[in-house]
């Protein structure tokens, strides 16, 4: 029952802060409102027995990338672009083409994947599920070559962006 | 879920915001004492008993400013950014335990308003969403001393966020838990401030950059930016800010306690007698170095938190990693 | 923990909803800085489908997935932002149809 409530709310909170991010004029406010949708997904995630990932959640995305995207908007300090979408026939074609991607996941989600997939009752969960203790004991063991690879994405990323955002001393 | 817990944790809650609204005078107070006495002047007198009441009649001074706000200022967000910092400041107190257990009603009530098990991140994310309500703040003003002021501030947190957690990531390895509770709990027979010094000593200088305390206040510094990011905030708004700033203080404070100093254990007191001491001393050391330091250039801020601390913690992570791996297989 | 909770479906679509609205902005919006955002939403749509998949089957693996997905979008949008800053310090503006010398 708290969990119905506490979903609806959450939900209805991120699905309105995201119409707000591609409606808004003005770029801060579309970063706030994506601030929004982060830290709703994050209660979701809660929910969802993945505490690890609601914190990191907070912590990388709304508390990290989001403030990079914020310095980004005030750095360029762009204003509300005239017309706030695309102009012509191409907007029209926008909607339309996303409308048949939601209808496509929606078709499978509720068909359960069509033939292959079967509705299956919830397993049950593992004692510490979603704890940091379980996330690390599987991302060291069986998912540890992806970890190292992940690292050296991240290497090659921070190189990249300092060379890419220095100022050339001609 | 029943109706005991929700009114359990709503009397923790209040207890906690009481705490923190009650507390904030006393440390401003307790501010402009210690920094007069230390420069060989008195400090408030005259309102209340030594000066207590005057933050009291700051406060209602405050209260009765014209509420300014800029004509070209983004008004939702300039509204907006003082919430965001006090709001942040004041969840990441959920989750540290301010004593062991009392017996109330025939129910065990833990004396933390929540136990997660991932406190630590928890904290260090609340820290990271405060950065928001400078930012903003320097932002909405529409002006350019708080935008300058902001960015650098906001700079400045972030930079020192990453030191900060890596330092508390080194004692998290020697207890394996996340959780502030069980942290407090395992420092039973030697605090975690013998091991981890060197994690001490960084976290604490990340929290007072974080917090942007003296001797890291450049971005609000009066001779410098005029008043930084809040410059265009008056009234309420200021006070809030204010607010924000020393419950920041006591959020780092009472994290360094939990973490280093055995949360509250000592002999004979009871449990939150020794940790409001323990936060009296923290905020006293906080003052202190108000009162001693000059401020770091902001130039020299960025390079001591990127070029020293930040490898300083790496390094006390992997000599920690190292013994913790050794002590297991030996 | 709870055995019952939310069905699985409910939390696809909401994960649905939000990448629909996510490709929307990225079809239909013009500034550069807004279609990234809308990629960052589309990116958190699918991490919510992970998640619940997660919680629905018992297995962490999703979980780890969403540890990776936030890893490389971190990544992402600091190398993107920077070729947004480049490029618009070359040409003073933000939007994607004025970035056109390529083509044809």
């Amino acid at each position: 029952m708290t969990e119905a409530i506490l979903f609806s709310l959450f939900s209805f909170s991120a699905v309105v802060f995201a119409f707000n991010v591609i409606f808004r004029k003005n770029p801060v406010h579309c970063a706030l409102h994506l601030v929004g949708v982060l830290l709703s997904l994050s209660g979701m995630f809660v929910l969802l027995n993945a505490q690890f990932i609601a914190a990191i959640q907070i912590l990388i995305y709304a508390g990290a990338i989001m403030v990079l995207f914020l310095f980004v908007v005030m750095l360029l300090n762009v204003r509300g672009e005239v017309p706030l979408l695309t102009p012509g026939a191409a907007k029209g074609f926008g909607f339309f083409f996303a409308l048949i991607a939601f209808v496509e996941v929606l078709w499978v989600v509720v068909t359960h994947g069509g033939a292959e997939g079967t509705p299956q009752p919830p397993a049950p969960l593992p004692p510490g599920f979603g704890s940091p203790a379980e996330i690390g004991r599987i991302l060291y063991t069986t998912w540890l070559f992806p970890f190292e690879v992940t690292s050296i994405l991240l290497l090659i990323a921070v190189i990249g962006a300092v060379v890419l955002a220095k100022r050339k001393f001609a | 879920m029943d109706a005991a817990f929700l009114i359990e944790s709503a009397v923790k809650v209040l207890i906690v915001l009481g705490f923190v609204l009650l507390g904030v005078p006393l440390i401003v107070w307790m501010e402009r004492k210690v920094i007069g006495h230390m420069q060989d002047r008195i400090g408030p007198q005259r309102v209340g008993p030594f000066g207590l009441l005057q933050t009291i009649a700051d406060g209602i001074k405050l209260f009765f400013k014209e509420d300014i706000i800029p004509a070209q200022a983004d008004r939702v967000v300039f509204i907006l950014a003082p919430a965001l910092s006090v709001i942040t400041a004041f969840v990441a107190l959920t989750v540290v335990p301010f004593g062991d257990t009392i017996t109330v009603a025939g129910r065990t009530v833990y004396l933390h308003i929540t136990d997660v098990n991932v406190a630590i991140l928890w904290v260090l994310g609340t820290t990271s969403m405060g950065v928001y309500g400078i930012v903003l703040g320097g932002w909405a003003s529409n002006s350019k001393y708080p935008l300058l002021g902001g960015l650098r501030s906001s700079a400045q947190m972030i930079s020192y966020e990453l030191a900060q957690g890596i330092s508390l990531v080194s004692v998290i390895l020697m207890t394996g838990t996340l959780s502030l509770a069980s942290i407090v709990r395992q420092q039973e027979h030697m605090w975690f401030i013998v091991p981890q010094f060197f994690a001490f000593v960084i976290y604490i200088l990340c929290g007072i950059a974080e917090t942007n305390r003296a001797p890291f206040d450049l971005p609000e510094a009066e001779t410098e930016l005029v008043a930084g990011f809040h410059t265009e905030f008056s009234s309420m708004k200021f006070a809030l800010y204010f607010l924000a700033e020393y419950a920041n203080m006591m959020v780092v404070s009472a994290i360094a306690i939990s973490v280093f100093f055995g949360g509250w254990r000592g002999p004979f007191l009871p449990p939150v007698v020794w940790f409001l001491i323990k936060l009296s001393l923290f905020l006293f050391f906080y003052v202190w170095l108000r009162a001693t330091f000059p401020r770091l250039r902001y130039d020299q801020l960025m390079a001591f938190g990127w070029k020293v601390l930040l490898p300083a913690s790496l390094l006390n992570l992997t000599v920690t990693a190292v013994v913790v791996a050794l002590q297991n297989n030996p | 923990m709870q055995t019952s909770g939310m069905p699985l479906e409910a939390y696809q679509l909401v994960a649905a909803l939000l990448f629909t609205i996510g490709l929307i902005g990225v079809l239909v919006r013009r500034s550069a800085l807004i279609i990234f955002m809308s990629i960052e939403l589309m990116l958190n749509a699918v991490n919510l489908s992970f998640v619940a998949f997660s919680k629905h089957h018992g297995q962490m693996d999703g979980q780890i997935f969403v540890f990776f997905v936030m890893s490389v979008a971190a990544a992402e949008v600091a190398v993107g932002l920077a070729i947004l800053v480049a490029i618009f310090r070359n040409r003073e503006t933000a939007n994607v149809d004025d970035v056109h010398l390529l083509k044809g």
